[in-house]
C-alpha cells in the first residue's frame, strides 16, 4: 500500500511542474490564439541558462531565477514581436509551422552551441529527502511542486483583480470585441507571450536541481502540455492545473506498472480521446474557440 | 499548335529522365533522383489532404504502416512485396479510418494536433513491441536478388519504381483536384459552413481524402522500406522526415495546387540533402538551422509558396504562346 501513495506522491509532484509549464502555453493559446510548438525549447533554454549560471558563476538554480525568469520573459516578448506578429493575420495553421520552425530552429542551435551531452547541476540539496512514515519525498521536488502551486495562485490573482489581467481575459474571450472597448490587443499579446515564456522557464528551472538537460528536452514537454491544455480546457487556469496532476500520477502509475517505453504513448490516447468526446477539454470555456479548430 | 509546345517540352523531359540511369552512373546521383521521386510522390499524397483546407503532420504514420506490413509480410511469411502491397493499403486504410474518429469533430490546429499524436502512439508501440519490430534496434530485409523480392543489384530499378510512384501520384492528386472530391474539398476549405449549407458532406469528403492520401503514402512507404532495407521506428515514424517534409515542401511549392508540391520536392530534396552532406558535416544540427529559417521566411514572405512567385510569369508565357487561359 505504502508503495502505491508512494508513486502516487511521486506523480503529484512531477504533475505540478507539468502545470507550470502547461498554464504557460494555455496562456499564449487563450490570449494569442497561437498553438506554440516550440513551447518546450522554452524550457531548454531556461534549463540551459540556470545550469550555464551555475557552471560560470556557481549561482545556486533557485537565485539564478533573478536572471533567468527576466530574461525569458523578455526572450518570448521579443519572439512575439519581430517572428510572430508579422504573420498573426495568415492562418492558425500557418501560425503553427513558424512555431515548429522557432523549435527546429532552437534546438538545433541549442546542440550547436551546446553539443548533445546531458548537462546537469549538482548541488548538496539535489539528493536530500524528508522521510515521513514510511514514505520518501525528495526535497527539491517538493520545493518545485510549492513554487508550481504558489505561482499558479499568483498568476490567478493577478489575471482575476488586476486591470491588465481582465484585458487579458476579455481578450482570451473575444478578442474584437476587446479591442472596440479601447484595449491594445497587440500590447497584450507581447505580455501573454511574455509571461507564458516566463511560466515555463519557471518550470524548467525548478527541474534543474533534480534533472539534466540536453537540446532534445523540448519536444517531450511540448507534447506534454498540449495534452495537458487540451485536457484541462482552453483558458482554463483551474483545469490546467488539474490536469497537470493527473498526467503527472498516469505517467508515473504507467511508468511503474505497464511499460516505461508506453508511458507516452499512453497519454497521447487519452488525448485523443478527450478530443473525440470532448474537445473542449474537461473545464473548457468552449467560447470563442471556434476560430482555433474547437467547436 | 500552340498546346503541342508544351506537350512536346513535357515528352522531352520525360524522356530525359527515363535516359538519367544510363547516363549517370554514380550511385549518389541516382540516389538523389530516386530521394526526390519518393519526396514528389509523398507529397502529392500529402496534399490531396491538404485540399480541404486541414493539414496534417502525421503521415509518417501511413508510410511507416505501408513500410512495416510489406516487410513484416516479406520477412515473416515470405510474401512478395507486390502481393504484400494489398496488406499494406488495406492496414493503411483501417489506420485511417481510425485516425478519422477523432478528426471529424475537428478543425485546423487541433486537427494537425491529432494526426501527430496519432503517430506518436504508432511509434511508441513500434518500438515497445520488440518481437514484432525489433524495435530501435531496427528490421532488416534480407538481401535476396530478383524482381519478385523488390531486391536489385543496381540502384536503377528503384530509379523507374520511384519515377513511376512520383508521375502516379501526381497523376492521382491532379485527378482528385478536378474531380467532384476536389471541388468538395476546395468549397470546404474556402467556407466550411457554406459548403456544408451547399450539401457537401465535409466529414464525408475530409474522410474520402485522407483515405486516399494515407492508402498513397503507405505504397510509397513499403517501396521506401524495400529501397532502404533496414526498417527502424526513429526514421520511418521521424516527424521531420515523413511528417514535417511533405508539409514543407508543399508549403514552400505551393499547397493546395497540383504542381507545387512537385515543385517544392524538387527544390527542397536535393537542398536538404546537399545541406546534410556538407553542412551536416561541417556541424551536427547546422542543416537543421537552415531549415528552420527557410520555414519561418516562406511563411512569412511567401505562404503561397513558389508556386504563387511562378503564376505571373507563367501569365506572361501563356499570353505569349497564346493560350487564353480558357481551361482550368
Amino acid at each position: 500500500m505504502d508503495f502505491y501513495i508512494q508513486v502516487l506522491i511521486s506523480g503529484l509532484l512531477l504533475g505540478g511542474i507539468y502545470a507550470l509549464i502547461s498554464i504557460g502555453l494555455n496562456l499564449i493559446f487563450g490570449v494569442v490564439r497561437i498553438l506554440n510548438f516550440a513551447h518546450g525549447e522554452l524550457v531548454m533554454l531556461a534549463m540551459y541558462g540556470t545550469f550555464w549560471l551555475y557552471k560560470l558563476y556557481d549561482l545556486d538554480p533557485y537565485l539564478s531565477l533573478v536572471v533567468v525568469l527576466p530574461a525569458m520573459f523578455l526572450f518570448g516578448v521579443v519572439l512575439q514581436r519581430f517572428i510572430l506578429q508579422p504573420v498573426l493575420t495568415t492562418s492558425g495553421v500557418m501560425k503553427m509551422f513558424t512555431t515548429v520552425g522557432i523549435s527546429i530552429l532552437m534546438q538545433n542551435l541549442a546542440l550547436i552551441l551546446w553539443k548533445g551531452d546531458f548537462r546537469a547541476v549538482q548541488t548538496f540539496y539535489s539528493m536530500s529527502t524528508i522521510k515521513f512514515s514510511g514514505l520518501i519525498i525528495s526535497i527539491p521536488r517538493l520545493v518545485a511542486f510549492g513554487a508550481a502551486l504558489l505561482s499558479i495562485i499568483l498568476l490567478y490573482l493577478f489575471l482575476k483583480y488586476t486591470y491588465v489581467g481582465k484585458a487579458l481575459r476579455a481578450i482570451v474571450e473575444d478578442h474584437a470585441t476587446a479591442r472596440l472597448m479601447g484595449i491594445t490587443v497587440e500590447r497584450h499579446y507581447l505580455l501573454a507571450f511574455g509571461l507564458g515564456a516566463l511560466f515555463s522557464a519557471l518550470g524548467g528551472t525548478l527541474m534543474m536541481p533534480f534533472s539534466s538537460v540536453y537540446p532534445t528536452i523540448g519536444g517531450p514537454f511540448t507534447a506534454l502540455a498540449f495534452v495537458i491544455v487540451v485536457l484541462g480546457g482552453l483558458g482554463s487556469m483551474g483545469g490546467t492545473f488539474l490536469a497537470g496532476l493527473f498526467i503527472g500520477v498516469i505517467e508515473a502509475f504507467a511508468g511503474t506498472f505497464v511499460s516505461p517505453g508506453l508511458k507516452e504513448a499512453i497519454y497521447f490516447v487519452i488525448f485523443l480521446l478527450v478530443l473525440m468526446v470532448r474537445p473542449q477539454g474537461l473545464f473548457g470555456m468552449g467560447r470563442g474557440t471556434e476560430e482555433i479548430g474547437l467547436k | 499548335m500552340k498546346k503541342y509546345t508544351l506537350w512536346i517540352a513535357g515528352g522531352l523531359g520525360a524522356l530525359l529522365l527515363l535516359l538519367v540511369p544510363l547516363y549517370f552512373k554514380s550511385t549518389f546521383v541516382l540516389h538523389i533522383y530516386t530521394l526526390t521521386f519518393f519526396y514528389i510522390g509523398l507529397t502529392a499524397a500529402w496534399n490531396i489532404m491538404a485540399y480541404g483546407g486541414n493539414l496534417s503532420l502525421g503521415h509518417a504514420s501511413f508510410f511507416a504502416i505501408g513500410a512495416y506490413v510489406g516487410a513484416l509480410l516479406y520477412v515473416k511469411l515470405g510474401i512478395s512485396p507486390w502481393i504484400g502491397l494489398t496488406g499494406a493499403v488495406a492496414a493503411s486504410f483501417v489506420g485511417g479510418m481510425i485516425l478519422s474518429m477523432p478528426l471529424i469533430r475537428l478543425r485546423g490546429p487541433f486537427f494537425t494536433l491529432a494526426t501527430i499524436a496519432f503517430t506518436e502512439v504508432l511509434r511508441l508501440i513500434a518500438i515497445d513491441w520488440r518481437d514484432l519490430t525489433h524495435g530501435s534496434a531496427g528490421l532488416n530485409i534480407p538481401f535476396d536478388l530478383g524482381w519478385l523480392n523488390l531486391t536489385f543489384k543496381s540502384g536503377a530499378p528503384f530509379y523507374y519504381i520511384a519515377l513511376a510512384l512520383a508521375v502516379g501520384s501526381v497523376w492521382l492528386s491532379r485527378w482528385v483536384r478536378y474531380s467532384a472530391l476536389g471541388y468538395h474539398l476546395r468549397a470546404a476549405a474556402s467556407d466550411d459552413q457554406a459548403a456544408e449549407a451547399l450539401g457537401v458532406d465535409f466529414n464525408l469528403v475530409q474522410i474520402t481524402a485522407l483515405l486516399i492520401s494515407a492508402t498513397l503514402t503507405a505504397v510509397l512507404g513499403l517501396f521506401y522500406a524495400f529501397y532502404s532495407y533496414v526498417l527502424e521506428p526513429a526514421t520511418l515514424f521521424s516527424f521531420e522526415l515523413f511528417s514535417l517534409q511533405p508539409a514543407l515542401n508543399a508549403i514552400i511549392g505551393g499547397m493546395g495546387t497540383v504542381w507545387g508540391p512537385v515543385i517544392g520536392a524538387v527544390f527542397m530534396t536535393p537542398l536538404g540533402e546537399f545541406l546534410r552532406f556538407y553542412l551536416g558535416t561541417i556541424q551536427q544540427g547546422l542543416n537543421y538551422v537552415v531549415y528552420g529559417i527557410i520555414l519561418i521566411m516562406t511563411v512569412r514572405f511567401f505562404p503561397g509558396g513558389i508556386l504563387s512567385l511562378l503564376t505571373p510569369l507563367g501569365v506572361r508565357f501563356k499570353r505569349w504562346i497564346g493560350d487564353t487561359g480558357d481551361n482550368q
